[in-house]
């Protein structure tokens, strides 16, 4: 469980035009966990997946997969892609072709898998993903929540052990954001490790094993949610808190500890079960 | 996106596409093989009737989407109809028809527009993304047909770009008056050039992301039953060849 699968030792990157983009970052992601990426624009966040997924190499330092360097030859990236799915912020910008069930068969035929296989596993992407019924739309014609979906079911179809998603919520509405919570769920529930860009504050807080804060190319931070997002260093970076962890830090302030065995609400729904236990159980004798 | 729409919304939509395909060449083969005007005009109409009747594509929107075309081979057929002669004995413009030719140009007008409704029937039966496929199994080069495969979405993508940079333009006025309205034009192309730069770049990205080495590949939609189509559509496609050459 606490195996790593991906890590990066002192990696920095410069970009053609100057920039630098990673400054010495360094950092461990364990198989079957989920990790969230904080961090302002700019910090590196897309940059720093780029390398997860061999598209970049670092001018300095290197990056491991479980403890061995990666290989950058032909054969090397190609394990490596297959291993680690990379499903970009825009979905316009990556999907290829104007039909779904096309597009989705794009990475397991660059796998080089027969067209029986591949068609097995197109059909459990889109599955995963609940799509199964928009499959023959054209692509122009899904929602903005749609497309991305099928942006993902194109990485799953290639059964990738690492799933590494750039902002998947942004441009997301609310109910499609909890859909979309659900489906990452079932990929954790099916042993994937999965990486998360995010803004937001309370879903890294109430889904992730592990945050990580970037700032300038380097991590901030790094740990369990509750400790890191709770940090001086941290809140003055992302200017903000998770909301439900402030809302139990400010009640145990007036003397109301949520706490149950240790254990403290990590969602608005724990948070509002956790407060109505504790006044049930003030109002029993 | 009329034609779009008819694609993917007709009867015919579930029908293999190599059956459409075989039947829409048959139909050209004898838009050809006509051999009068009169057989060519019912070539088109059978055309037609197939995709109206058949297909079930609406009347309306089927002469919505023909009538550009039918404009334009009305006006060649006139500018064959009638020479205009500069430089006549004195010295003025004359205009006259071309009567010995008339037969040769009504000819040649059937003919097109029988290769019209040809065409028409498999666009308006067949979504693009099927037809590239079909013409994949034809053995047509990838590269050719990676540029329609990527030409076809990247319309799409890039009509919402103008949508949205114009919508924004006029919201601040930017097409209020002519002058603004070129000022505007100039930003769009600039902006939509710097669009499709990092586009390009951004697809060739998530092209290697997803272990991509060069030709693009798909999986073709797969059709049950394609047999008994195709043979349907052959025998179709033989009758109404047959008809075009034997009708006086
Ligand atoms: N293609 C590029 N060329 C040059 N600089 C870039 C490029 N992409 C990103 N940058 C720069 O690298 C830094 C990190 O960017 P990025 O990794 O996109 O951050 P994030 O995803 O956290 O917003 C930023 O300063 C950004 O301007
Ligand atoms: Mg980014």
């Amino acid at each position: 469980m606490t195996a790593a699968i991906l890590s990066l030792a002192d990696v920095s990157y410069r970009y053609p035009d100057g920039t630098q983009a990673l400054n010495n970052c360094s950092l461990t992601i364990n198989r079957g966990t989920r990790t969230a990426v904080l961090g302002a624009n700019g910090a590196g966040k897309t940059t720093m997946f780029l390398h997860l997924n061999g598209i970049l190499h670092p001018s300095a330092g290197h990056l491991l997969w479980e403890a061995t360097p990666l290989d950058y030859s032909r054969s090397g990236l190609r394990t490596l892609r297959s291993r680690v799915g990379l499903v970009f912020q825009n979905p316009d910008s990556q999907l290829f072709s104007a039909s779904v069930r096309e597009d989705v068969s794009f990475g397991p035929m660059n796998l080089g898998l027969t067209d029986k296989i591949v068609r097995e596993r197109v059909e459990e992407a889109l599955h995963a993903v609940g799509m199964t019924e928009s499959a023959d739309k054209p692509v122009h014609n899904l929602s903005y929540g749609q497309k991305k979906r099928v942006c993902i079911a194109g990485v799953l179809a290639m059964q990738p052990e690492v799933v590494v998603l750039d902002e998947p919520m942004a441009g997301l509405d609310a109910t499609m954001q909890e859909e979309f919570t659900a489906v990452l769920e079932r990929l954790h529930g099916a042993g994937m490790t999965i990486v998360v860009a995010t803004h937001d504050l309370d879903f890294a807080y109430g889904w992730a094993d592990q945050a990580i804060v970037m700032r300038s190319g380097g991590v901030l931070a790094c740990g369990s949610p509750a400790e890191v997002l709770m940090q001086r260093d941290v809140q003055d970076e992302l200017g903000a808190v998770p909301l439900v962890a402030e809302i139990s830090r400010q009640l145990s302030l007036i003397g109301i500890d949520l706490r149950d065995n240790g254990y403290l609400p990590r969602s608005k729904s724990e948070l509002l079960k956790a407060i109505s236990s504790h006044t049930r159980q003030e109002n029993t004798p | 996106m009329l034609t779009e729409l008819s694609a993917y919304t007709n009867r015919w939509r579930r029908v293999p596409p190599a059956a459409k395909g075989l039947f829409s060449f048959c139909g050209m083969v004898a838009a050809f093989a006509a051999c009068s005007p009169r057989s060519a005009l019912l070539v088109a109409l059978l055309l037609s009737a197939a995709t109206i009747l058949g297909a079930g594509v609406p009347a309306l929107r089927y002469l919505r989407i023909a009538t550009p075309a039918l404009l334009f081979l009305l006006a060649s057929g006139l500018s064959l109809l009638v020479s205009l002669d500069f430089g006549g004995s004195n010295g003025g413009i004359s205009a006259h028809l071309a009567g010995s030719e008339l037969s040769r140009i009504a000819q040649v007008s059937c003919r097109s527009l029988a290769c019209l409704t040809a065409l028409l029937f498999l666009a308006l039966t067949t979504p693009l993304v099927d037809i590239v496929s079909l013409l994949r199994r034809c053995r047509l080069p990838d590269t050719l047909l990676d540029l329609m495969t990527l030409c076809y979405r990247t319309l799409f993508v890039m009509s919402e770009a103008v949508h949205e940079t114009t919508t924004a333009q006029s919201a601040r006025l930017g097409y209020a008056s002519f002058r603004l309205s070129l000022r505007s034009l100039g930003g769009l192309v600039a902006n939509l050039s710097v669009q499709v730069w990092q586009r390009s770049q951004a697809l060739q990205l998530a092209a290697l992301a997803r272990n991509n080495d060069g030709a693009l590949r798909f999986l073709g939609p797969e059709y049950p039953d394609s047999g008994r189509a195709i043979s349907g559509a052959a025998i179709s496609g033989i009758l109404l060849i047959v008809l075009a050459v034997t009708l006086p």
